[in-house]
């Protein structure tokens, strides 16, 4: 790999301090970009501390493509790494960004795969045209009255037949996303209300009145596979799986645990590790058939009989990478998928086959947000005073936060995300892993006070009564 | 003192002759005002011993003057004359032409427009001992020797409202219309009913108004004037003038000046000669039937010899245009030849003014024939004699077989099929009554099993004929290859961040992400993404804008449209399919010469009305611009205002579906006739529709008008257009607007 | 009631506010040729649809956008050392000194005298949709707002929260938050004037029309 690139890192907080920890490992150049409102997030100071000329520049929004570009033009960078979140997946930025007069690399699929597996009618056609298992329902959007009650009747008596006690049919605006424009039905007979509902709905928001129709599957696992290929799209490999399967309301993920599941220390209904291996399989069959470039995930739902359903493939890093690369050797040594990622984004080959990818141990990862399990987790806004943690070489914190003390307190900015810190917990095993994370979890010290001197609120509790919870079904 | 009232008279006329022309002729001025001086401290001292004498030689003297100026009168002095306040106005007509009116379009400032006068007059002529007499409606502008309250003659749209109802009334009543034209031009407010709305209004209805029409035209300004100028038979008087615009607007124009800068009068003078606005100029050209003589220097109010020749010129139009469609046509010649003595008083004759539903229908016909033949030969055809012979055939040919297709063929079918489907239906009830014992039993013993689902249906991959996307545009613009950054107008109140000119301009299609600000795309964007792919095909593409009037500089500027653009004038016909359904398109393309309209693009038009009416095809217009009628073809390009206005009435009455769709900024003469009469009109979004540009309005009225004037939006409110579109849904709605206005029936009636 | 008079004689005594011209986004910047102590322009017109006077140019990704005077006064610094440099965002580029207008006179008068419904903690606020509408249309005068009514959308970490508007009945007689803007708490968001009131306010307003004579 060449070594004079220089990576405009068009993110903030938490992703931003790791690809600068990347760019450095890799002995690259970086500049961070912040905005006035942010000016006191640990990317900053980092970058301040590490950066080298021209590596920090004031914009007016991180939302904004021409802020970032017109900086990565002054500051001379020649690839972009978009983060998780804002451009991550805009099939469009990636496309400006490589089809500019200047062009960048970017860091993340090329524009193609990003649109592609960006639409979930695409990616549902795709997943069947290679035998991938995708819930049950339309496949293409639905214009037709009389066609929506039919597949909606097949669906009902489907689950019927499966044995599901209580079917539910999901009808959703095909050009909806953000769950805008869904709503359940559980009675066959009240579908053709809600049917229109949604299509004229869809008619105002999208001018499309195509709906799809599917199978509303509740309980299960959320799994997911992470895929890493290089530029050649030739050789994708997979490193393992994730549970995300504890949420906040909303579908918000706390807490995420890798492998997926873990057979030998729990018992399953079903052959769990059988379907480790077919959801891996699958993943690595779509991928190579896009030609999938970068880093990526699956995204897998599965039920408590054990069937597997593809729901989206996330065309950029995750926040929980770490977790996946804690129990991943490749050849025997540890990974940082975000590295790896930036080295493949900038061309180099993969330089390893699936066979060197070994896993060891169990991974949890925990979510540390100022957010109010009891009132919804709406999340709480002040100043944060005391943060600390007891230091464990099973244990890695990814935090953005900068030194704390009551006298110079960090004011949580209101524009965005809530996180503040990711831990990341290694085990050998799920028993250990629960402990270490129990342990952990007592000894974290997070204090702050509200304009109102209201002490801070946090879902540390949450994530305590979940940690049993993990992997169990 | 008792030749103090003479001495006056010769002071008026000398300040009105200064009037006339200021900063000319400055020795006569200064001669006449010294003998004038002169013999007035003459008069008072007692020094003059015949003060009659003195004074009548003065007035010859003064005469003398007069009649050399006369001879030496430019253009632009003309349009002083017009514009003066002691010109004669329609009251002084009323008063003096009429025998007997009465006002009853409102009296004074007592109206909805001042500026609009509507009388019911009539005329007294005898035969023998019997006095008939005539009564006719007329409708002009007042400009009350410049009360302020009247606005200068420039009508409102709610006063061409009223000369429209009243134009109606006429026609109810049958008798015949005087309409007097002295108007600088129409007001541009667009408050309801809008200021071009209107105008196209009185246009669309007079050209198929059944009653005698005769128009006198002292001041015809553009729009305002052609408001109520569509007539059988238009006069004017000498001293008149009739144009595009006013020779200080064309100067701004030539002169690109900015908001608020003032031409100077050379120039001025020299637009005016070059716009061609005299009576003798229009005469010639064929928009003016017939000039009235005025006195020296113009016609003012003490003329009275001059009313007696309106008086004789307006019957006999009245009478000319009545015999010529009245009775059989062999004896029409004849009774034409009768009038056209000059010597014999008219008001000793009798022509009946009413009119058989015949003759009243060959009244229209003959009216629709005379505009549409107006203004041939202005521009460059293009086609050699051996192609006008095949093409006029083919047209007679397609002429013949649509007719029989349609009107023979189809009608009839249709009724037996409408038969043969009424049967159908009352045969399926006696069917389901009959058989309905039969099917309760086997409803009741036979429960057919419900076929199980399978999972393959819900599992596999399905048929999907995936039709086009959006964001898969067939045309793309050429600003889509620039690699920039560009910023929505509506940013600040919106908060649209600048978007990247590739994604703007082609996957967007100029639509703002945040805000849906349309910015404005060429005119080949909607025409190759709105029709079918492959089904234009462009006909009389070799038609070329000319210089009729041989302004100065105009081929250069032509030249280099043609050039830059490729066309050949502003206005593009081709026929082609819009979801399958054939469709007669016109576009006017606002590259060209700013989309303005001339003779080339009316003929154009006029064809495209044609051809649509010949093969039974919606007429689609997409008026992707357009600045107005093009100034500097003068009177040949504001004819094409009724002209076209007469091909769309024509080719909507035989029932065609007429829709007009407008982009960008959409100003002038062509919204104020044949594209505001449309019964269907639509726009973009964020497009611009009025009489007249916010530049325009300030440079003739002084007002200032919010940014957001002429948006579509305020047309819609107006309820001047049907609907807004987005550009990106601009095939659905089309197909979605031929399926509910037209239907089934090949959007015919 | 409150002591115009002493108010006024306050703000008479220090009539000046000095404001800041910072670049609203990164790019080059080109000035447009205004000096120090030049007069300049805020956006004028029946409209407003005649932009201020121009100060500088910054062009970012090709696209050069006009950075121009949001109120009226001199110039009293300008950094031209900066011209054709890459600015960051926030930058100052210029400081106006500006002398206060009727208007502004009155809308502070008018925040000491209108009873003000504050925000409860720092978002960015919006009118729920009804009353945008109706805001946007006919002016913020035409909406009468109640106790407990639901008036505004709280946005905040991605969250859209409703609140009830607390206070007196009245027509908001001001609006001090803009869209798509943060508002701190404890800052106000609408002043309300209590229908019986409007009289008496309207009155306050008529006095310092009359008693702020605008200089330049």
């Amino acid at each position: 790999m060449e070594n004079n690139h220089k990576v405009l890192i068009a993110n903030r907080g938490e992703i931003a301090v790791r690809i600068m920890k990347a760019c450095r490992k890799l002995g690259l150049e970086f500049v961070s970009v912040y905005t006035a409102e942010d000016s006191s997030s640990g990317h900053v100071r980092l970058a301040r501390e590490t950066g080298g000329p021209k590596s920090l520049y004031r914009i007016s929004s991180y939302h904004d493509a021409n802020e970032l570009l017109s900086v990565a033009d002054d500051a001379g960078a020649t690839a972009v790494h978009p983060g998780y979140g804002f451009f991550a997946e805009d099939f469009r930025f990636a496309r400006r960004v490589t089809e500019r007069s200047r062009p960048l690399i970017f860091i993340g699929p090329s524009w193609r795969v990003i649109r592609e597996l960006g639409d979930k009618i695409n990616t549902k056609r795709l997943a069947r045209s290679l035998g991938v298992p995708t819930v049950p329902g339309s496949d293409r959007p639905i214009y037709d009255e009389l066609e929506a009650e039919k597949v909606a009747r097949t669906l009902f008596d489907f689950q019927l037949q499966q044995g599901v006690a209580r079917p539910l049919v999901l009808v959703k605006a095909s050009a909806g996303g953000g769950g805008m424009g869904i709503e359940e039905v559980r009675d066959v007979d009240l579908f053709r209300s809600v049917y229109r509902r949604i299509r004229n709905y869809a008619m105002r928001q999208f001018k499309d009145e195509g709906v799809l129709i599917e199978q509303r599957i509740r309980d299960f696992n959320h799994l997911e596979v992470q895929i890493v290929s290089d530029r050649s799209g030739k050789n994708p490999v997979h490193f393992g799986t994730r549970n995300c399967s504890i949420q906040s309301t909303g579908l918000q993920k706390r807490v995420e645990v890798a492998p997926g599941f873990d057979p030998s220390s729990v018992h399953y209904d079903f052959d769990a590790a059988r379907v480790l291996e077919d959801i891996t399989g699958h993943a690595l069959a779509m991928a190579r058939k896009v030609g999938y470039d970068n880093v990526g995930t699956w995204e897998w739902i599965v039920t408590r009989d054990g069937h597997p359903y593809l729901m989206e493939v996330n065309t950029r890093i995750q926040v929980e990478n770490g977790v996946s690369a804690s129990i991943a050797r490749v050849n025997g040594e540890k990974v940082d998928l975000i590295a790896e990622q930036i080295r493949v984004g900038l061309g180099e080959p993969l330089g390893y086959t699936q066979e060197d990818v070994t896993f060891e141990g169990v991974g949890v990862e925990y979510r540390i947000i100022a957010e109010d399990p009891s009132a919804n987790f709406t999340p709480w806004v002040g100043n944060i005073e005391r943060f600390s943690w007891e230091e464990h070489p099973w244990l890695s914190m990814h935090t953005h936060l900068p030194p704390l003390s009551p006298e110079a307190p960090y004011a949580i900015p209101t524009e965005f995300d809530p996180n503040l810190a990711l831990a990341i917990i290694w085990g050998k095993d799920l028993n250990e892993v629960r402990e270490r994370g129990m342990d952990f979890l007592e000894h974290l010290v997070l204090e702050g006070r509200n304009g109102k001197s209201e002490g801070l609120k946090s879902d540390v509790e949450f994530l305590k009564q979940n940690t049993a919870r993990m992997l169990r079904f | 003192m008792e030749w103090d009232k003479q001495l006056q008279q010769l002071s008026e006329r000398l300040s009105y002759m200064r009037d006339i022309f200021p900063e000319k002729h400055v020795e006569d001025m200064s001669l006449l005002g010294l003998q004038l001086d002169e013999l007035r401290q003459g008069i008072a001292r007692g020094t003059v011993k015949d003060p009659r004498e003195g004074i009548e030689s003065l007035e010859n003297l003064f005469f003398f003057i007069e009649c050399k100026l006369e001879d030496k009168l430019t253009p632009m002095d003309k349009v002083r004359i017009v514009r003066h306040p002691q010109r004669v106005c329609l009251r002084d007509i009323l008063e003096n032409v009429y025998d007997n009116y009465t006002e009853i379009g409102g009296q004074d400032e007592h109206t909805n427009d001042p500026a609009m006068l509507i009388a019911r007059a009539y005329i007294t002529r005898r035969r023998g001992k019997k006095v008939y007499n005539q009564s006719v409606m007329v409708i002009g502008h007042e400009k009350g020797h410049g009360e302020e309250f009247r606005n200068g003659g420039s009508a409102k749209p709610w006063g061409n409202a009223k000369a429209q109802h009243y134009m109606q009334v006429a026609e109810t009543e049958g008798i015949p219309i005087h309409a007097y034209v002295f108007t600088p031009g129409g007001d541009p407010v667009e408050d309801y009913p809008g200021a071009a709305q209107q105008i196209a209004r009185n246009i669309y209805e007079m050209a198929g108004l059944e009653v005698p029409v005769v128009a006198i035209f002292s001041e015809g300004g553009s729009g305002g004037a052609e408001a109520i100028s569509l007539a059988d038979k238009r006069l004017m008087f000498s001293h008149g003038y009739y144009s595009v615009i006013s020779p200080e607007g064309a100067a701004a124009i030539e002169g690109r000046l900015k908001r608020g800068e003032r031409s100077s009068s050379e120039l001025i003078e020299r637009c005016a000669a070059d716009l061609h606005l005299t009576a003798d100029d229009n005469v010639r050209f064929g928009y003016i039937d017939r000039v009235i003589q005025e006195p020296v220097l113009g016609a003012r109010p003490y003329h009275f010899e001059f009313f007696r020749s309106i008086r004789q010129e307006v019957i006999r139009a009245t009478d000319e245009v009545v015999l010529s469609v009245r009775g059989p046509a062999s004896l029409r010649a004849m009774a034409l030849r009768g009038l056209r003595d000059r010597e014999i008083n008219l008001d000793d004759m009798y022509v009946r003014w009413n009119l058989s539903k015949k003759a009243r229908l060959r009244l229209v016909e003959k009216r629709q024939k005379h505009f549409l033949r107006l203004s041939e030969g202005t521009y460059f055809s293009g086609r050699s004699w051996w192609k006008r012979v095949t093409d006029e055939w083919s047209a007679k040919c397609s002429e013949m077989y649509n007719k029989l297709k349609h009107d023979l063929y189809l009608s009839k079918r249709r009724s037996v099929s409408n038969a043969l489907e009424e049967a159908n239906a009352e045969l399926d009830i006696l069917k389901y009554r009959l058989t309905a014992p039969w099917r309760r039993m086997r409803s009741a013993f036979n429960r057919t099993p419900k076929p199980l689902a399978t999972e393959e249906e819900l599992t596999a991959l399905s048929e999907w004929d995936r039709t086009q996307e959006r964001g898969d545009w067939t045309w793309v613009s050429p600003k889509a290859h620039e690699d920039r950054a560009v910023t929505c107008p509506n940013s600040a109140l919106h908060g649209c961040m600048d978007l990247w000119a590739p994604d703007l301009y082609n996957e967007f299609a100029g639509v703002c992400t945040t805000c849906g600000h349309h910015f404005p795309m060429e005119y080949q964007w909607l025409m190759f993404n709105c029709f079918d792919d492959g089904s234009m095909s462009e006909f009389n593409e070799e038609v070329q804008a000319g210089n009729p009037l041989a302004f100065p500089g105009m081929d250069e500027r032509l030249a280099t449209a043609r050039e830059k653009t490729g066309l050949r004038c502003a206005c593009i016909t081709f026929e082609a399919r819009v979801e399958g359904t054939q469709a007669v398109v016109a576009v006017l393309a606002g590259a060209f010469r700013g989309g303005s309209v001339g003779a080339a693009e009316g003929a154009k038009f006029v064809a495209a009305a044609e051809r649509a009416r010949r093969k039974r095809f919606p007429f689609i217009v997409y008026c992707h611009g357009t600045a107005g009628i093009r100034i500097q073809e003068g009177t040949h390009g504001v004819i094409q205002m009724p002209r076209c206005t007469v091909a769309v009435r024509r080719y909507v009455e035989a029932g065609g579906l007429y829709l007009v769709i407008y982009d960008t900024n959409s100003y002038g003469g062509p919204v104020a006739s044949f594209l505001g009469c449309a019964h269907y009109q639509f726009a973009i979004r964020s497009s611009n529709i009025g009489f007249a540009g916010p530049g325009v309005i300030k440079n003739t009225t002084g007002r200032d008008i919010p940014p957001d004037y002429h948006n579509c939006y305020q047309a819609l409110a107006r309820g001047h257009i049907q609907g807004v579109w987005d550009r990106r849904d601009v095939r659905t709605n089309l197909k979605q607007a031929l399926l509910t206005m037209g239907g089934r029936n090949l959007y015919y009636r | 009631m409150l002591d115009v008079t002493s108010l006024l004689e306050s703000i008479k005594a220090e009539p000046y506010t000095e404001m800041p011209v910072r670049a609203p986004h990164t790019g080059v910047i080109n000035f447009a040729g205004v000096r120090e102590g030049d007069r300049v322009m805020g956006p004028c017109g029946e409209w407003k649809e005649v932009p201020g006077t121009r100060i500088a140019t910054i062009t970012r990704e090709h696209n050069p956008k006009p950075v121009a005077a949001f109120d009226k006064g001199v110039i009293q610094v300008l950094n031209l050392e900066m011209e054709g440099h890459f600015v960051e965002a926030g930058t100052e580029i210029a400081v106006l000194r500006h002398y206060l207008s009727r208007d502004e006179v009155v809308r502070i008068i008018l925040r000491k005298s209108l009873q003000l419904f504050c925000a409860p903690e720092r978002a960015k606020y919006y009118f729920v949709p009804d009353v945008d509408k109706k805001v946007k249309i006919s002016g913020s005068r035409s909406v009468t707002v109640q106790d407990g009514m639901e008036l505004f959308i709280v946005s905040r970490m991605k969250r859209e929260v409703p609140l009830i508007y607390h206070g007196a009945e009245g027509v908001i007689y001001e609006v001090y938050f803009k869209q798509n803007e943060n508002v701190d708490a404890g800052s106000p968001l609408i002043g309300v004037c209590p229908p019986d009131q409007i009289a008496q306010i309207e009155d306050v307003i008529a006095r310092v029309q009359m008693d702020w004579t605008e200089a330049e």
